[in-house]
């Protein structure tokens, strides 16, 4: 193998959208994964590509490039993981949250969101299953979907046409540096050279900043996913209760839910999204299950009968400030990062990835990343390790 | 309390030895009757009926005196139609979550026996979805259960013992076997006549069958396979096409033809339930005899978790006798970790058992290495053939996923593919799409390969709502 220009560390979907745009840039990429291709965070998610979900702020900036870029990404690669634009309806039932619903999607809709009231028959006609007892939503025509482990193997796939190598099932043990910059990386299958290390590792992103002496304080937020077993289409959007927003953003260290509820190409119907700060806990809590189908219910109470045939959990990544970490490091230069997108990443992968291509090869790019940057978890000089729940 | 989840055979036994321990024992069955897969005759209040279920089943007897003394049994209360969909342990306490009558709630019990069994291994083959195949073990159930017959030609095809009742049962209720077909060689026995000579009564059994055939003109023929089912124009089953195969099952040139049947009844063995013990977080291993996972168990039937005891086929394929002297034994030693005292003659009692279980057990290795799926079973295959039915992936998808996508592991060839994720979640298929894979990879696969594939947290599906008003443990404590 020739000496790569760049070395990215994860291959899950954020790590492979990097790899395209360094190739595309044209550098030689080597991904590596201590795991198989999306096996992690990607692996377990349920593929959203939301603008509906951020308040106006740098991130709903990124998130909205992000959903074109995905399209933009398909081009280039030919599609095959099943992209769709089907739209996000954010209902809300409560006065109080209607109000705030609206507030928040008038905000939005300045920030140039495709955000469109609806009720009555108009809301029946965007979800003719939704429960009776909602009467307000709001239809976001920019949101979309993906299967992001198909997502991730075919950028991987044009990667690897176009030059790029793919080291998956290989551990790194160590990242080699000489006067504060990064020179390679040392694996369960030998070293590699270069001196440019994209941090790509989810979730484990903390521990790769680590193996070069630098720090980052990702933690994990774990999920549960319900799948039904599969039906003839029943619901058309991307559907969720309002407070799934305030859940986001949300700082409490109980569980907090509120189903996200959509159909698949293959008919089965994904019911996420609960928020637990339980670290990397592998316990199987059928009390978050009955959380997740209750509120399922609500929202669509066709699914009363619906069987559940799989459920599954992940951890997302998240920042104390549940932003991205984008950016070189403040410590170690040559070791950029592209983690910590907590429930987002598939939505933000791309436009990450064209932040990271245009800081590394020093281009302009489509927003001011000031606030991504990792340099955010260090205080003159030293790491802020305040930041460590 | 002892909970026994399956009434299979080892269940039964399971059951009445705790009772007689002094135990109050419970048996979770998904059926509405007991016997499992093995005595899976009709319902008891059928009794009239049973007349000539005798010459459909061999220990037919036994299995109902059995039944009859677990129903009677003041001690032992059965959950008839009531599946785990979940289990649970936390700080050393069991629960399970049932589903039953269209309710969810949760039990806890002190102790716990798996005896969930095992269910037929499909290898996939071109046509294997064509209507009238089944598995050798449903056309068995509906004879058994509801006197059905699986169709009025039928070829019974595979490996394995299990050929032989099957093909016998039919017989003798009247349907034509046009064809019996194993595809292993008896040649294999050679290295086994010791184990042979030691379960003589089985040699007995099999000649018992093999006269069967006789009378009725069945030729059993060895070292041949059914490799391509027919379907006619009205898209059902028409015919199969059999061949002779070599020792590693590779079609033997222009040995094939065609034999007109309606239906085939079709073995490869068998794969143990492992859902509930992967929920649980059981130490689990790969039974190197036949490659399925198995739930690693100790002398007392004792599985990795405390108070977690397993028997029967999820401990290793070995058939009814085996998962009685292993059920005895779980159940023996389950009532004494709760407290029930052992007299001499029970000492002596379980220690004839673990004997026989060794004896048992020696055979039960023997038939699994005789009677192995061989690896050339993939030349079989053209790229349309499914792999998984649920799904609808072809072998081509699943080496576009490896090939082209990376796929390096079951995990994410299922991601890629879909294969394994539909509603059998991947019971029928994993086990091929495993060898598919080591065999595209060139990567033998990992053990934890196949417990990967074993693992499944919904045991059993359950409608959203029912998991949405279910009960937990604290408000439907079970009263006796």
């Amino acid at each position: 193998m020739k000496k790569p220009d760049a070395i990215i560390l994860g291959a899950g979907i954020v790590g492979a959208a990097c790899a395209l745009q360094l190739t595309n840039a044209g550098l030689r990429v080597l991904v590596i994964d201590r795991g198989a291709i999306a096996s992690g965070t990607t692996g377990s998610g349920e593929g959203n590509i939301l603008v509906s979900d951020k308040e106006p702020g740098a991130e709903l900036t990124l998130a909205m490039r992000s959903r074109d870029a995905w399209f933009e990404l398909s081009d280039d690669i030919g599609g095959g993981f099943e992209l769709e634009a089907k739209g996000g309806l954010v209902v809300a039932r409560t006065s109080e949250d209607i109000q705030e619903l609206r507030a928040l999607a008038s905000r939005q809709k300045i920030a140039g969101v495709e955000a469109e009231e609806a009720d009555g028959e108009g809301l029946r006609q965007l979800e003719p299953y939704l429960s009776e007892e909602i009467s307000f939503g709001v239809h976001y025509s920019g949101d979309a979907q993906c299967q992001p482990m198909l997502a991730t193997a075919q950028i991987l796939r044009v990667v690897r046409e176009r030059g790029g190598s793919v080291l998956p099932e290989t551990n790194v043990t160590g990242i080699s540096m000489k006067d504060g910059a990064v020179t390679g990386v040392v694996t369960s299958s030998g070293a590699y050279s270069s001196e440019i290390v994209v941090n790509a590792g989810g979730t484990w992103a903390g521990e790769i900043a680590a193996l070069a002496g630098s720090f980052m304080p990702i933690a994990p937020r774990k999920g549960f996913i319900l799948v039904t077993a599969p039906l003839p289409q029943l619901i058309r959007h991307k559907v969720y209760d309002a407070d799934y927003v305030a859940n986001v953003a949300s700082d409490d260290v109980s569980i907090q839910s509120s189903a996200v509820v959509e159909g698949t190409r293959s008919g089965t119907i994904l019911i996420g999204a609960s928020r637990e700060r339980v670290g990397f806990a592998s316990n199987f809590d059928v009390s978050v299950l009955r959380l997740l189908a209750a509120q399922a219910i609500a929202l669509f109470p066709v699914l009363k009968n619906v069987p559940l045939m799989r459920a599954y959990y992940g951890f997302r990544p998240y920042a104390p400030d549940h932003l991205p970490v984008i950016g070189e490091d403040p410590v170690v230069r040559g070791l950029w990062h592209a983690a910590g997108h907590e429930g987002a990443g598939i939505g933000l992968a791309p436009a990450t990835a064209e932040l990271v291509r245009a800081q590394i090869t020093g281009s302009k790019s489509f927003m001011d990343a000031e606030l991504f940057s990792p340099a955010r978890f260090y205080f003159d000089g030293q790491p802020r390790m305040d930041l460590i729940s | 309390m002892i909970t026994i989840i399956g009434g299979g055979p080892a269940g039964i036994a399971a059951a009445l030895a705790a009772a007689r321990g002094g135990e109050r024992v419970r048996i979770i069955e998904g059926t509405p009757r007991l016997g499992g897969q093995y005595w899976r005759h009709l319902p008891e209040e059928d009794e009239e009926r049973w007349v000539g279920q005798e010459k459909l089943h061999d220990d037919f007897q036994e299995g109902y005196q059995l039944r009859l003394e677990v129903l009677r049994h003041p001690n032992i209360e059965i959950l008839f139609n009531t599946h785990v969909w979940h289990a649970e342990i936390a700080n050393d306490q069991i629960t399970l979550n049932i589903v039953r009558d269209s309710n969810s709630s949760q039990l806890s019990t002190e102790a716990l026996i798996l005896a969930t069994g095992a269910y037929d291994r499909s290898l996939p083959f071109p046509g294997w979805d064509i209507p009238g195949v089944m598995t050798a073990g449903a056309a068995q159930s509906l004879l058994k259960g509801s006197y059905v017959h699986a169709g009025r030609r039928v070829v019974v095809a595979g490996t394995g013992p299990f050929l032989m009742p099957v093909a016998s049962g039919l017989l003798n209720d009247g349907v034509a076997v046009v064809g019996l077909f194993e595809a292993n060689r008896i040649s294999r026995w050679i290295p086994f006549t010791y184990v042979v000579l030691a379960n003589f009564s089985k040699v007995l059994l099999a000649r018992k069958y093999m006269r069967d055939f006789s009378v009725h003109k069945v030729k059993f023929k060895r070292g041949h396979a059914v490799v391509r089912a027919n379907a006619g124009p009205d898209g059902v089953l028409r015919s199969v096409t059999v061949a002779k195969v070599d020792r590693k099952f590779k079609v033997k040139m222009a040995t094939e033809r065609e034999i007109l049947c309606d239906a085939l009844a079709i073995s490869w063995g068998f794969t143990p339930d492992m859902s509930i013990a992967h929920n649980l977080g059981i130490e689990q291993h790969l039974d190197v005899n036949d490659g399925s996972v198995v739930v690693v168990v100790d002398e007392c039937q004792q599985t990795s978790v405390n108070q977690v005891f397993a028997a029967g086929e999820v401990t290793g394929i070995g058939g009814s006798e085996l998962a009685m002297t292993e059920g005895e034994i779980a159940g023996m030693t389950s009532a004494r970790t709760l407290g029930a005292a052992w007299s001499v003659e029970e000492e002596e009692h379980f220690k004839g058992l673990v004997k026989k279980r060794a004896a048992q057990r020696r055979f039960a290795r023997a038939l699994s290495q005789v009677y192995g799926v061989q690896a050339n079973w993939m030349e079989w295959l053209t790229p349309e053939t499914l792999i998984c039915r649920c799904e609808e992936v072809s072998i081509a998808d699943i080496q576009n996923a490896v090939h082209n996508l990376g796929a390096t592991n079951i995990r994410s060839t299922k991601l890629f593919t879909r294969v394994g994720m539909g509603l059998c979640q991947g019971r029928t298929c994993s086990r091929s799409v495993i060898e598919i894979l080591s065999k595209e990879s060139g990567v033998n696969a990992e053990v934890e390969d196949h417990l990967s594939a074993a693992k499944r947290q919904i045991v059993h599906p359950i409608s959203l709502g029912m998991i949405a008003n279910s009960s937990s443990v604290e408000d439907s404590h079970h009263n006796h």
